[in-house]
This record gives C-alpha cells, structure tokens and sequence, in this order.
C-alpha cells in the first residue's frame, strides 16, 4: 500500500513539474498537431516517426500526436477541437471521410490554424495535400510485373486483376494505373473480378485465373492481394502476384516467395515532409505543390 | 404403357416444390454443358474440384437461409454473421490461443446471435426483416471491433492444421471443405425430413397458427431454425479464416442476399412451408457454376449479377406457371394462407 501512494505520489510531483515547466515555457515555439484516423496502426506510427524527425531537425516546434483510440468521426472531430483550444499553430490531419471533418476544419482556419493534409484530403481547401498518387502507385506494380515477366522469358499471356469494387476511388485508381503499363504490349488483362475486400473471395477468383491460365495476378488492397497469394501458393506454379499494403501476411507471403512484391505506402515521407511544409507556412512562405505524391516503396523479398 | 413411370413422376412431382427443383436442375445441366462447350478447362479435374469447394459455402448458407425462410421468416444476419466469425476466429489465434478452443468460442457467439434472432423473431414478435436488420448490423460491428477496426495479422503457422482441416487439406481425394458441407447438408436434410424438429419446421412455416393450435411450440422452432443459421454461418465464417490465413473485416459482404438467392432457385419458397433442402444444393450449384463459368468466358462481374437475377425471376415464375395448370386448388388454398398470413401479421403490429 505503501509503496503504491508512494509511486501515486512521485508521478503527481512529476507531472505537476512538467506541467509547471510547460506552462511557463512561453518561447517562440510553434505548435504544430499531427491528428491520423487512431493511434493502432503502424502506418500512423510512422506518419508520427517521419514528424518527430522532422520535428528535431528544424527545431523550435512544440509537437503533439493526437488520435481517437478507434477510428471514428466524432472522436476526430474532438481532435480538432482539442488541437484548436490547445492554441495550435498548425494541423496536420488524415482526414477520416470528406466531409466529417470539415466544418471542424473550417472554425479552425477561422481561429487562424493552418491545415495540411497528410495521407488523406478532406474537402476543404488546405495549405498542401501529402498523400500517395495511387494510380502512380498502379504503374509502379504494373511495371514491377511486366519486368519480372521478361526476366522469366514469358513475352504474352493474360493477367487477371482483382479489385474491391467499382466505387472505391482509391483502388479504381490503382488498377487504372496498372492496366495503363500493359497497354500496347502483347500481354491481355481480363476482366476485372470484384471481391469486396473478402481475401477468401479473392482466392476463389485468383484460383479459376490460374485455371485460365493467367500469367500474372494483380491485387489491389490488402485483401485482394492475401486471396493472390494464397492461390498462388495452393496452385504451387509460378504466376506472378504482384499487390499492394504492407500487412503482416503479405510480408509472410513475400518472404515464401508467392507473391513477387507489394506496394507499401510511405508513411514516414508524408510526416517529415508534412513537418517541413507547416513550418514553410508558419513562416509565411508558399508551399508549393499543392499535392504531394508521397510515392510507394516496393516491398520485396529480402 | 408409362404406368409406372408415370405413378414415380407423380409421386414426385406430390412432393412440394419438386416441380421447381427438378426444373433448375435441367438448368444447372445446361449451363455445365455450355460453359463447358465454351471452355474446355471448365471440366478440367482441377477446375471442377475448386468449383465444388467453391460451392460448399453458398451452400452452407443456403442451408441455414433455406430454413429460416422455412419458417416464414428471413435472416438477413448470415453475412455478417460470417465476417464476425472470420474476425473472432482470427482474433483468438493471432493472440495465440489453440484454434480448437478459437473455434468453440466462435461457435458460441455464433450461437448467441441465432439465439438473439430466434428471440428476437418469435418471442418479441419483431418482424424477421426488421430483428435480423439489426442483427446485421450489430454482428458487422463486432466483426470491426474485434480487432480495432483492422484485419487481424497472419493466424500463423500454429494454425496450419486448422487451415487444412477446413480448406486446403484433401481427403479420400477431395477438398475438406466439400466433406464438410456435405456432411451438414446429410444432417440438416435428415433432420428436416426424418425428425419432428423437421415437421415443426414446414407447420410453422405452412401455418403458424395452426401449428400453434395443435400443440407445436413455435418459439422453440422458431429458435431452432435461427440457431441452424448462425452455426453454418459460423462454419463458413472458419472456412474464410482458413482460406485467407488471416481476419477480414469484410468477410461475407452479401452473402445472406447470396443465400436467399440459391434457396429460392432451389425452389425454397419465401412465404414458408415449402421447399427442399436438395433444391439449395441445385441452387447454390447454379450461382457456383455462373461466378466460374463467367469469369472463364471473361464476361463482367455486373453479367453474373444480371445472369443471376433472371434466373431468380424465372425459376420461381416457372414454377408458378407449372403450379397453375395443377389443378386451381392448391393454388387457391395457397391465396387463403397466404391472406391469413398477412392479416395474422398486421394484427401482431
């Protein structure tokens, strides 16, 4: 018992000193608020990581993570608000939706906050949008695929390509970008198949492909690409899976070496750069483009 | 001369929805052969043992919607039902439990919902559309919490026997998952056919009011039939996990529109009472052979979606057709049912 008020008591005196010490800390810093979508995935820890380098070196920045625990629309928007009384310069958000936040958003350049975007736009105009162009990233697998495919001495053949559904932007983006690198060569990619985002569903689709005979295999999210390589995998023959995100069992998929790459986002880039540009704003100068590829990194077995 | 012949045909035809099943198992014949005609791969041996899994869970589905429309009632509950599971399952094994003891405790919350629905359906007397609405939409929420709204990890390689044993290991040279369904089809069909439970199930759903009258007990059959659902549905949910070796979220998305559609093919009728559980295999067999079939030929997604709704319209409206040259008595006391039904209905609301 003893020992318990005596920890109790230790951490009232620390915090109370540090909140003494921040209370009278009154310099020039700026500070800037990163608010991502929950504090659980790695992709925001990174968005975090590529801030906090960014944070040491340009310096005189009072930085915060903020983050609903669950992703969620409501907890976002008291982010904001938190960000906003807690007398934030500047926002970095990943917006959760295009329009949940944005009224949010909009008292807060009214109180005089900077916004820039990182990973994910809201409709609301901000000072820059960091994100991943993803019908760039399409391109870079398409062309990942196409070079392995010469590498292996397979000059035609059909490449099957599975996509979540017709509506969502991002992967509609991808697999735009992918068809794109194919176009003029004598490889023909079939009719795209839908499988909701369902890796089981996936599987039943990648396998009647490989029964078609496809050369190649295309996943465009997470589970897509799980049901390509698990296909590949029971099939044991050697098509091509290329796919996107960097989950634990697409690295495991990899690393066995049924599927020949994925796409991962850069997280980090999108923090530091994000970083780098409020405080251009903060200092009054033009950040220029107004939307940034952060790029993607193939992921590859090691 | 056909004497005999003709007694067997009528004996079957005697049976309720024969008719219709019967019709679409020509059907089914048909498209085989004109798939097949159209590639030959179709009816390669690797290609017809994934086509046969990839049948097993509609039908799985198809059975438990079969017997809740059965009943009379709906349960629009089974996707999500089966994306919960997929995401429970997942959950527990990533956090390294035995996937034994994964697969029990998803069998019970499974069991919780079809509890939950069955309740829900007969004893608050909530209208099924309406209960299972919410259900749905509950079960979805687990299935996203469960792991803080994202897919789980790898189930990894401690669960590479609960991956065979649902999905990729073989037995006496066909896929698990096939052994798995047909076995639960065995099942359920002997105990809609050769049990009380079974003849509770088609009074309830023929006649609720009768069946109250004489003495059956229509929230226990009511329970019993949700209950069915849900633990197929939890079996499908195992079979997903075991296919993707992780959680998906999205697991199921449809699926329940999925399994109404292969009972109705398969001569189940939505108003209750009538329909075979050989009619879901026919039925699930139908949808099966179009999603591969099509994507052989290289026809879009949206085709199979058309494709499938006409032939939803269709094999029920030939049914109705062959039911009207069947003498007008059937039908007639049908319509009488059927208005008893619906005015048994608004004087519940």
């Amino acid at each position: 018992m003893k020992k318990v008020m005596c920890v109790l008591v230790f951490t009232l005196l620390v915090s109370a000193a540090g909140f003494a010490q921040g209370q009278t800390e009154k310099t020039g810093n700026k500070k800037v608020y990163l608010i991502t979508m929950d504090q659980m995935d790695q992709h925001w820890v990174n968005v975090d990581k590529g801030c906090q380098k960014a944070v040491t070196e340009l310096g005189g920045i009072d930085y915060t993570w903020l983050a609903p625990d669950i992703k969620d629309d409501n907890k976002q928007i008291e982010c904001v608000n938190n960000a906003v009384a807690g007398g934030a310069d500047a926002i970095l958000i990943a917006a959760n939706g295009p329009t949940a936040v944005t009224s949010a958003l909009k008292e807060a350049t009214a109180a005089g906050v900077k916004i820039i975007y990182v990973d994910s736009a809201a409709d609301y105009p901000a000072e820059q949008t960091l994100a991943t162009d993803n019908e760039a990233a399409g391109s870079t697998a398409g062309k990942e695929m196409l070079a392995a495919l010469k590498a292996k001495g397979v000059s035609a053949g059909s490449i099957g390509v599975i996509n979540v559904n017709a509506s969502t932007a991002s992967t509609v983006a991808r697999e735009k970008g992918f068809r794109k690198v194919f176009e003029g060569t004598a490889y023909t990619i079939l009719e795209t198949q839908y499988c909701n985002g369902d890796a089981a569903v996936s599987k039943d689709m990648s396998a009647n492909f490989i029964t078609q005979g496809v050369v190649g295999l295309f996943g465009a999210n997470e589970g897509s690409t799980v049901g390509v390589g698990n296909a590949i995998q029971e099939a044991g023959n050697k098509v091509i899976g290329v796919g996107f995100d960097k989950s634990d069992m697409i690295l495991s998929l990899i690393d066995k070496g049924y599927l020949l790459c994925a796409m991962a986002q850069n997280p980090q880039t999108m923090g530091y750069e994000g970083m780098k540009s409020a405080m251009k704003v903060l200092k009054g100068e033009k950040v220029s483009p107004a939307y940034m590829d952060t790029g993607v990194s193939v992921i590859k077995k090691k | 001369m056909n004497d005999e012949r003709k007694t067997l045909y009528k004996r079957l035809m005697a049976i309720r929805g024969m008719g219709q099943v019967l019709t679409v198992t020509i059907g089914l014949i048909v498209l085989c052969l004109v798939f097949g005609l159209m590639n030959p791969r179709f009816f390669s041996s690797r290609n017809v043992s994934n086509l046969l899994r990839q049948i097993a869970p509609i039908l799985l589905i198809g059975i438990g919607q079969s017997y809740v429309l059965l009943i009379g009632q709906i349960d629009l509950s089974i996707g999500s039902v089966v994306g919960m599971c997929c995401m429970i399952s997942a959950t527990l094994m990533t956090k390294g439990m035995n996937p034994l003891g994964a697969v029990v405790i998803t069998l019970i919350c499974a069991l919780a919902v079809g509890v939950t629905n069955g309740l829900l359906v007969a004893w608050c007397k909530l209208p099924s559309f309406i209960g299972t609405l919410g259900t749905m939409t509950i079960a979805r929420g687990i299935a996203q919490i469960a792991n803080h709204n994202y897919n789980t990890d790898s189930i990894g390689p401690a669960a590479e026997g609960f991956r065979n044993f649902f999905y990729y290991g073989k037995t006496l040279g066909l896929f698990n998952t096939i052994w798995i369904a047909a076995v639960i089809w065995l099942v359920c069909n002997f105990i809609l056919t050769r049990t009380r439970t079974g003849r509770h199930i088609y009074a309830v759903g023929s006649n609720i009011e009768a069946a109250r009258l004489s003495g059956v007990s229509v929230v226990g059959t009511t329970l019993k039939a949700y209950m069915v659902s849900s633990a197929v549905c939890c079996v499908v949910g195992l079979i997903t996990t075991a296919t993707s070796g992780m959680g998906t979220m999205d697991a199921g998305t449809s699926y329940e529109l999925y399994a109404v559609a292969a009972s109705v093919i398969g001569g189940v009728s939505t108003l209750g009472g009538q329909g075979l559980l050989f009619g879901t295999v026919i039925g699930a067999s139908i949808w099966g052979v179009l999603q591969n079939g099509l994507q052989f030929v290289g026809a879009p997604i949206a085709i199979r979606n058309i494709v499938i709704g006409i032939i939803v319209v269709v094999s029920v409206l030939l049914d109705v057709i062959v039911r009207g040259n069947k003498g007008k008595g059937l039908k007639i006391s049908r319509k009488k049912e059927l208005r008893k039904w619906f005015e048994k209905r608004r004087e519940e609301k």
